[in-house]
């Protein structure tokens, strides 16, 4: 938990521009709480090419990587956590500028399940913000465990947008949100 | 998409008519809606408020201005509140159609249970101080500091390396100087290595063993928010409690982590209570190891950290006026920590650690080395000792100091070495473990305050503490003559 972010820390004062390796790919941004699991999903997406550097004019950090979903490579970025749109903290507005400014291709907000009725409103306001939202919700099993039952596909309806179920840390889930993102980015294109 | 589900949304009619107003009024475009612009603006956003009026034309700006405050006027609460009430609402009518929830298990219930025990202060305080007897005193401080540490000490170092080292060196290098450096009293095997396999690696491999547990089980939240009714009591914001118990961790990581708190004024005081008055593992490790046989001498010492952090956190609160915000945390459920999630963090800290500080003790001794050679270290010393006279200490304390500058662990297992000596007295001992703890924070620590504070207020505090360790020092032992000594 303290010492995952060392990686390869380009940290001063440098453009947070993409790296050269991520030039010119389609971009999927994680957002939602923090400890929520927006990191293991990072690192289960990524792998092969992570950087890790301060936001500009600030020392908030943001993780970028590549991951290859179906025959593409995207660019992933993992924001740092935020609770709504309207933000609070310095890392909560970074985490909001990089929803606005990286145009992407697909927005992961990531929910802890149990706690879905305070996560909640965040994607309400992602999805009235327009953004091409895909919903997660993660630690399904502890939700399970407390006895909740979400049916996943009438909130799809309900929301109209995506939504997976899922369990990060055992790799559950990760195939389909990959379908889900695929099939989206198709769309789009 | 997302018109069905907009349709579905009953805000207030007057939020709603000032929503559609502000949203025709926008003609440019944003990298979000126009709706959700109009929204941000309602609830007060300061970011896109000055981002609409640099875009807009100042008509277009004013009129919006003027809805926003004729809004406002019509309700009691805030926009922001009115607005985030009606959307928990939606939220839970969307809910409770698609959550069912069960009523409890027999397994929720024990864990329910635990739960609530361990968020009571009444059994949340006794908890505490079992998870600090046992994961603690009882397995770092008597196993991995007792039983490990003279294991490898005495059976390892002193009966075998020591003397292979002293024997080899004395008979295959013939300069004393190039002697000192690699064995002998300060050399880099004989100190450096030995401090840091020796001493240091078993204590804290055992404290990161006990660390990785407790945190993995998700008790240190409920720690946190035990602290939280003592931190608002002394006026500290409750966020201030997630980077000081990330300091018992380590100081430098929860430093960098003081910038998740709100204000200027928070970051500054958790700063420098992190820096002065919150041992990091390493160190409380090995002050763990070093008190752990005398109970007496542990209790006046935690006692004593305990009031100066109160003391200062206080008085800092006090010196620089603001309010307190609210707060919400986040408190996962308790889980059964995984041995394999335990031993990787167990590893890596670890592995971590020992790639920091070996170099670093290394260069500690080569520097020793140097100041003795160059007679600068005496120099040093001799000017402790006044120091160490006021604080009743015997001169020989004054290198235990010096280490201290390289790492506060370091100094910590200096002291170890006087105390095995038996050149310590149990009032001796608290108070150089007192004083060693809040002295100088390391050299990384303070590299990351100068980083995210500045060189100011990295300096400022340095300033502070320096001459408040030994102050502090000073008071803890005239008061302990006064009652006698311990």
């Amino acid at each position: 938990m303290f010492f995952r972010k060392s990686k390869s820390n380009n940290s001063c004062c440098g453009s947070d521009t993409d790296p050269i390796e991520l030039h010119g790919l389609k971009k999927i941004v994680l957002v939602g709480n923090p400890n929520v699991g927006k990191s293991v999903l990072f690192n289960r997406l990524t792998g092969s090419y992570v950087t890790v550097s301060n936001y500009p004019g600030t020392t908030v950090e943001v993780s970028r990587g590549k991951a290859k979903i179906g025959n593409e490579n995207f660019a992933v970025v993992d924001t740092p956590g935020m609770y709504s749109m309207h933000p609070i903290t310095e890392e909560e507005a970074v985490s909001r500028r990089l929803l606005l400014d990286e145009h992407p291709e697909a927005v992961i907000h990531v929910i802890d399940a149990k706690n879905i009725q305070r996560m909640l409103p965040l994607t309400l306001q992602l999805i009235e913000a327009d953004l091409p939202i895909i919903l997660t919700l993660n630690m399904m099993d502890e939700a399970e465990k407390a006895g909740m039952k979400i049916n996943v596909r009438l909130l799809e309806k309900k929301l109209g947008i995506s939504v997976i179920s899922a369990v990060f840390i055992r790799n559950v889930g990760i195939e389909e949100l990959k379908r889900v993102v695929e099939n989206n980015a198709r769309l789009v294109s | 998409m997302p018109g069905s589900l907009a349709s579905e949304y009953s805000y207030p009619p007057e939020i709603q008519a000032a929503i559609n107003t502000i949203e025709d009024s926008l003609k440019h475009s944003y990298n979000l809606s126009k709706r959700s612009v109009a929204f941000l603006l309602l609830q007060g956003d300061e970011e896109i408020y000055r981002l609409v009026e640099a875009k807009e034309d100042s008509n277009a700006f004013m009129f919006i201005q003027k809805i926003i405050q004729k809004t406002a006027k019509q309700f009691n609460e805030s926009l922001n509140y009115v607005i985030s009430v009606k959307r928990q609402e939606q939220v839970n009518n969307i809910l409770t159609e698609t959550v069912e929830i069960k009523p409890e298990k027999g397994l929720k219930n024990s864990n329910g249970l635990i739960n609530e025990l361990t968020f009571n202060p009444i059994t949340g305080v006794p908890i505490l101080l079992l998870v600090l007897y046992f994961g603690l005193y009882k397995f770092v401080g008597v196993f991995g500091a007792g039983t490990l540490v003279d294991y490898l000490e005495i059976e390892i170092f002193e009966a075998y390396i020591n003397p292979l080292v002293n024997s080899w060196v004395a008979s295959y290098i013939p300069w004393p100087a190039i002697q000192d450096l690699v064995a002998n009293e300060y050399g880099i095997v004989t100190l450096g290595i030995r401090y840091a396999i020796a001493i240091i690696l078993p204590i804290v491999g055992t404290f990161f063993i006990a660390f990785s547990i407790i945190e993995d089980s998700g008790y240190l939240p409920r720690l946190a928010l035990l602290v939280d009714r003592i931190f608002k009591g002394i006026g500290l914001n409750g966020r201030a409690v997630i980077p000081m118990t990330l300091g018992f961790g380590c100081d430098t990581m929860a430093t960098m982590v003081t910038r998740t708190l709100e204000t200027k004024r928070e970051r500054v005081i958790s700063t420098l209570l992190l820096a002065l008055a919150i041992p990091c593992s390493a160190q409380l490790g090995v002050i763990l190891a070093l008190l752990s046989g005398k109970p007496q001498a542990l209790a006046v010492w935690t006692g004593f950290i305990i009031l100066v952090f109160l003391l200062v956190g206080y008085l800092t609160a006090k010196l620089m006026p603001g309010e307190n915000p609210m707060f919400y945390m986040e408190v996962p459920p308790l889980r059964m920590p995984s041995i394999l999630n335990v031993f990787s963090k167990t590893y890596t800290r670890m592995q971590w650690y020992l790639f920091e500080i070996l170099p670093i003790f290394i260069l500690a001794s080569v520097l020793i080395w140097a100041g003795k050679l160059t007679g600068l270290f005496d120099i040093v010393i001799k000017a402790l000792e006044p120091v160490m006279k006021l604080l009743g200490l015997p001169p020989d304390a004054a290198v235990a100091f010096l280490f201290g500058f390289f790492r506060r662990d370091y100094g910590a297992a200096g002291l170890y070495d006087l105390q095995q000596g038996g050149l310590l007295t149990t009032t001796q001992l608290v108070v150089a473990a007192a004083t060693l703890t809040l002295f100088v924070p390391c050299i990384a620590q303070f590299s990351v305050m100068i980083k995210e504070r500045g060189l100011k207020t990295a300096l400022a505090v340095a300033g502070f503490i320096f001459p408040f360790a030994f102050l502090a020092g000073y008071a803890l032992y005239r008061v302990l003559m006064l009652i006698g000594g311990i």
